[in-house]
């Protein structure tokens, strides 16, 4: 398990590179159209070949990964915030506030958040950059998207209330954030990381289906979502096993994060 | 021996072609479910297939020739440049319920039609005047049509209108074309029967249509029925995308580029005087040397063989070459010159500072472009334009918005710099774009709904569009339809970017097909379609 | 059990019509509403237009419709779809049995496979199985739906097993992390030294911690599965209220939207309402 580890961590520390210093390492900007080599496989000057447009994949592969590394955490980071939060609340405080939590998750959980996206896209101004415009589309999911996971929390929350441990802290004088803080946040540690690992390649991949909607990343910049995309041509048009590269990389980044938040086995 | 050979091989293709024209069943794709079966309110694609499919209409526009041929109506004579219709109808003819037809179903449906509250753009069309639309039944089989004022291409006008039964109880249901609705799965598919009452028969006296059915499954995803194009589930597609007629033309030789298509893909500006954008913006927007100097810069050529995969080319202005009889032939391509966009901008006082380009108060050249999200190639296009205009200093946005967003920017907020569309041509006549024309209509994109022209060349088109409307000889039209291209060529309203191919798949199982660029170009002669082998 | 239950049902109730009244207030005020694609037709006149915008601008004031619409929905009329010509009965009616058995599926795979795996990497505590076991639910938490669904289709599988797949990685990493810090408890420790082999400490021990969290994600599962499904149905074509909802939500189809608001958020709550039930049921039969 130390060799899994030890590659994951190797895995993260070159991803992280990659994304510091994607300007020095691609070969092309991600927006320059070699217009003569469009749909062009691998080559010496293109390493992963280029797309429709002769884009560098390479080039756009780097940059795609620092959009969307970068923000899909943020966005995860917001949404497991939030889910500790509520979650949290409802399960210490219970009753009324308990019931209250439960409506606002169902509610959360069952409104169509869409035309909010829509709406906020007709308020942002048309030239507006895209990387704020993606930015703001991360954090938006961010904000929206805790409610599943809350009601997990609230869930954990109330039964380490009624444990052992707890009864004793609360015994000790421990109450309010002191009681969350030392005796619940560590025992809901599991969920909440489980929670933010699973919302990076979700809110990666919601990011490339609000793209259908106008929502996501704007052109040039690419992102993996937006590179996810194009994965419907490959399969359905071409089989270029080299065009699933961004799924691979999404696929062992993310298994390299799970690794590393993953508990130690427990030994006998 | 010989002539046992002969008689041999007679036999061999006697059966062959009563195999080639033993019934079957037809099955393509429609893109969305139909929004209605009243075919006198068809707006939309699939509401159309079905209308094509089961209507039975006075006169059909053959799509090869593009000549009007009598259908329902054996003849007909056009009077008072197009004030008067009066048409003679086949006898003995029957919808698909058995109800006969008559003239009297004509006049309930020109009724219908040009009801004043039904709002729908087959009857719009016909709309030449204030005034009321008369019919006249003269006798069973003799119908006069009268309008307040001449409608232009009034023959052609008839081709849409699907000839509804006043008596019959089925209604809407009750057809008179080669095939009937039979059965319906909301979301699924759509059969449609052949019409045992229907009046065709081909040279040999068999009556049409030769398939039995056509089954049309509901496919949204173009991917998907490529997909089931190959497996043979589907043995049509009415409209491939250039990607994906890559993909099939590698695999089987059953796709073809029937040529030129009418539609057209267009970028303009907002020239709104009360748009909510910076004032700078609107005068660059309303300077013809800006417009031109923009179309100068982007390369149609590269859109056309990059986006389209060569099947597209560029565009030279409102009507495609393959418009023969209305396309302005001495008008020529726009070139792709940076230099001379440049020259035509310093004339209007911009200037290169460095990578960007100013105006000569010193505003950055920068605009959005929007356009519809989910149709990949326009939104390549506005990439490839983006960078295009990056080498003359200009900074483009793209932004890609939900159609709904989309349209409300353009037609109610007009909260948008620039726009990139495409325009479908169902109707080849000029006519039917004077609410793209005229200063005062609706579509007048870049600057809809104007009291009066905001531009002596807007007021010059307002009067050569009224003037070929109203006018019956078809050549003092054409002239005055070749000056409004050569306008709209010189000011560039709308800069026309590229006019693609229309590109199809058709089984090789399907015989006697003769793909059109004019829609519906696969099947718009579905009654003497057969099948190679009957399903 | 009768406070529980009158209490459930008003909270159902309650949400239903906060849920679809939100959901119609966001769908006005998004851009777009009053918009209809005709209004690019050319050959329309100007009078026809306007007979469209105002027939969109009849729907506007929300709260009148909402009413209205509740009024109709009393008396079993549930409005009919501007954007397919329908009754929104007749379209429910068709297409929602499809989606309800292609959940009911996704959901008893889903839950099938991550509760195995789940189980498996705790009983066995193999570190090649556990990698692997990581390793799929990552790359199908990673896959678009729209490319797995592409794939089940090639394969001629129903597109219900891409939604499986796309479930049981939630399932599992939930199950996964609930089982192993439930296993480093005190007394599961305590059972270990004593001897009770794997299966017994999972069954007795482990098992019983992790039960209330787990009947929460059954709850929560539901919602999952319904998130995953509609995309699917949408790329997949099936004919079922996926198809529908992204009509609706195309087309600005204000009465078919609140329609399906309505109905996701009965399935919603009422998914979470029975596992609270039965959470409440296991702690007190605990106690």
């Amino acid at each position: 398990m130390k060799a899994v580890r030890f590659i994951a961590i190797a895995v993260l520390l070159i991803t992280a590179f990659v994304v510091l210093f994607a300007n020095y390492l691609a070969p092309a900007g991600y927006e320059q159209q070699f217009r003569d080599l469009p749909q062009a496989g691998p080559s010496l000057h293109h390493p992963l070949g280029t797309d429709d447009l002769g884009r560098d994949c390479w080039a756009r592969l780097l940059f795609g990964m620092r959009v969307s590394l970068t923000l899909a955490p943020l966005a995860a980071f917001f949404t497991t915030v939030l889910a500790g939060l509520v979650g949290g609340i409802a399960g210490y405080c219970g009753g009324w506030i308990e019931r209250c939590c439960k409506l606002l998750i169902d509610f959360f959980l069952s409104v169509p958040w869409l035309f909010l996206l829509i709406t906020v896209r007709a308020v942002l101004p048309l030239n507006i950059s895209p990387q704020a415009s993606v930015t703001v589309t991360f954090i938006l999911l961010g904000l929206l998207g805790w409610a599943a996971s809350a009601r997990i929390i609230c869930s954990g929350a109330k039964d380490l209330m009624k444990s052992e441990f707890v009864w004793m802290a609360r015994a000790a004088g421990f109450s309010g954030f002191k009681l969350i803080r030392l005796h619940l946040l560590p025992n809901l540690k599991g969920a909440l990381f489980a929670q933010f690992w699973i919302s990076i390649p979700v809110f990666i991949i919601a990011e490339a289906n609000l793209g259908a909607l106008g929502l996501g990343v704007a052109e040039p910049l690419p992102s993996l979502g937006s590179l996810l995309r194009e994965l419907q041509d490959a399969i359905t048009l071409r089989l270029e096993p080299w065009r699933l590269l961004p799924l691979a990389v999404l696929i062992v980044v993310i298994s390299s994060f799970q690794v590393l938040l993953n508990k130690q086995e427990v030994r006998v | 021996m010989r002539r046992l050979h002969l008689l041999s091989a007679m036999l061999l293709l006697g059966c062959t072609t009563l195999l080639a024209q033993a019934g079957g069943e037809l099955r393509f794709c429609l893109r969305a479910e139909p929004k209605t079966f009243n075919p006198l309110l068809v707006e939309d694609d699939a509401s159309e297939t079905i209308r094509y499919l089961t209507g039975g209409v006075l006169v059909r526009i053959n799509r090869i020739t593009l000549k009007p041929q009598p259908e329902l109506a054996s003849e007909w004579k056009v009077s008072e440049g197009g004030k008067h219709i009066r048409f003679k109808l086949r006898e003995g003819l029957k919808y698909s319920d058995g109800t006969p037809f008559s003239a009297a179903d004509v006049a309930y449906t020109m009724s219908q039609l040009m009801d004043p509250a039904l709002h729908s753009s087959t009857g719009d069309a016909f709309r030449s005047g204030e005034g009321k639309v008369e019919t006249r039944v003269i006798s069973p089989s003799v119908v006069e049509i009268s309008f307040p004022a001449p409608v232009a291409n009034l023959v052609d006008l008839f081709d849409t209108v699907a000839i509804m039964s006043a008596k019959s109880p089925q209604k809407e249901m009750a057809a008179l074309g080669p095939f009937y609705v039979a059965e319906r799965k909301a979301g699924s598919y759509i059969l449609l029967k052949r019409n045992p009452y229907y009046w065709k028969k081909d040279s040999t006296g068999k009556q049409l249509p030769y398939l039995d059915s056509v089954r049309l499954e509901i496919e949204q995803n173009p991917e998907i029925e490529a997909m089931r194009y190959k497996r043979g589930e589907v043995q049509l597609i009415n409209t491939v995308s250039p990607a994906i007629f890559e993909k099939l033309s590698s695999d089987s030789a059953s796709v073809r580029d029937a040529g030129a298509s009418t539609d057209t893909e267009q970028l303009w500006f907002n020239q709104v005087p009360s748009a909510p954008i910076p004032a700078y913006k609107l005068a660059w927007f309303t300077s013809t040397n800006f417009r031109r100097a923009i179309s100068e810069a982007i390369n149609r050529a590269d859109l056309a063989r990059i986006v389209y995969h060569g099947h597209a080319a560029p565009a030279i202005g409102i009507v495609s070459p393959s418009n023969k009889f209305w396309f302005n032939s001495n008008l020529k391509p726009h070139p792709y010159d940076t230099a001379s966009a440049l020259h035509r901008l310093q004339q209007d006082g911009f200037r290169l500072q460095g990578d960007t380009l100013r105006d000569k108060s010193g505003n950055a050249v920068e605009f959005s472009v929007v356009t519809n999200a989910g149709n990949r190639s326009r939104e390549s296009m506005a990439t490839m334009i983006q960078e295009d205009l990056k080498k003359i200093g200009i900074k483009v946005n793209v932004v890609a918005l939900d159609f709904n967003s989309l349209l409300e920017r353009m037609t109610q907020s007009f909260n948008y710099e620039a726009c990139l569309l495409g325009l479908q041509n169902v109707d080849l006549d000029p006519n039917a774009q004077m609410a793209v024309w005229l200063s005062s209509a609706d579509n007048h994109q870049w600057n809809p709904r104007q009291k009066s022209p905001a531009t002596a060349w807007e007021a010059e088109i307002d009067k050569l569009m009224k003037a070929q409307a109203s006018s019956g000889d078809e050549h003092k039209r054409k002239q005055y339809w070749d000056r409004v291209q050569q306008i709209a060529w010189d000011q560039e309203p709308f800069i026309y970017l590229i006019n693609k191919d229309a590109l199809v798949a058709i089984s090789p199982e399907v015989k006697n097909s003769e793909p059109s660029v004019f829609r519906p170009q696969t099947f718009w002669n579905v009654e003497t379609l057969a099948l190679a082998k009957a399903r | 059990m009768l406070r529980f239950l009158s209490g459930a049902v008003l909270r159902l109730a309650a949400l239903m019509l906060m849920v679809s009244f939100a959901g119609a207030m966001l769908m006005r005020i998004a851009p777009g509403f009053t918009s209809d694609d005709q209004e690019l037709n050319p050959t329309l006149s100007a009078q026809s237009i306007q007979a469209i915008r105002q027939a969109r601008l009849a729907d506007a004031n929300i709260p009148r419709f909402y009413a209205q619409y509740l009024v109709s929905l009393a008396k079993g009329d549930f409005g009919t779809s501007s954007s397919l010509n329908q009754p929104v009965k007749e379209l429910l009616r068709e297409r929602l049995p499809v989606t309800l058995s292609n959940l009911a599926f996704a959901l008893a795979i889903g839950w099938l496979l991550g509760l195995a795996l789940a189980i498996a990497t705790q009983v066995l505590h193999w570190r090649a199985f556990s990698f692997l076991a990581n390793g799929l639910s990552g790359t199908f938490i990673s896959t678009p739906a729209a490319a797995l669904a592409l794939i089940f289709l090639l394969l001629r599988l129903p597109p219900a097993f891409a939604a499986a797949l796309l479930v049981f990685p939630k399932i599992y990493r939930y199950t996964e992390n609930l089982l192993q810090q439930s296993a480093e408890m005190p007394h599961v420790l305590t059972a270990r030294a004593k001897g009770a082999g794997p299966l017994r400490v999972l069954a007795w021990h482990v098992a019983p911690i992790a039960l209330p969290q787990l009947i929460a994600l059954v709850g929560v599962s539901i919602s999952i599965g319904i998130g995953v499904l509609l995309p699917i149905e949408v790329i997949s074509d099936v004919a079922g209220i996926g198809q529908l909802a992204w009509q609706a939500a195309e087309a600005r189809d204000l009465p078919l939207l609140i329609n399906l608001t309505m109905i996701v958020t009965f399935v919603t709550v009422c998914a979470t309402l029975i596992s609270d039930g039965a959470q409440r049921g296991f702690t007190r039969s605990e106690a």
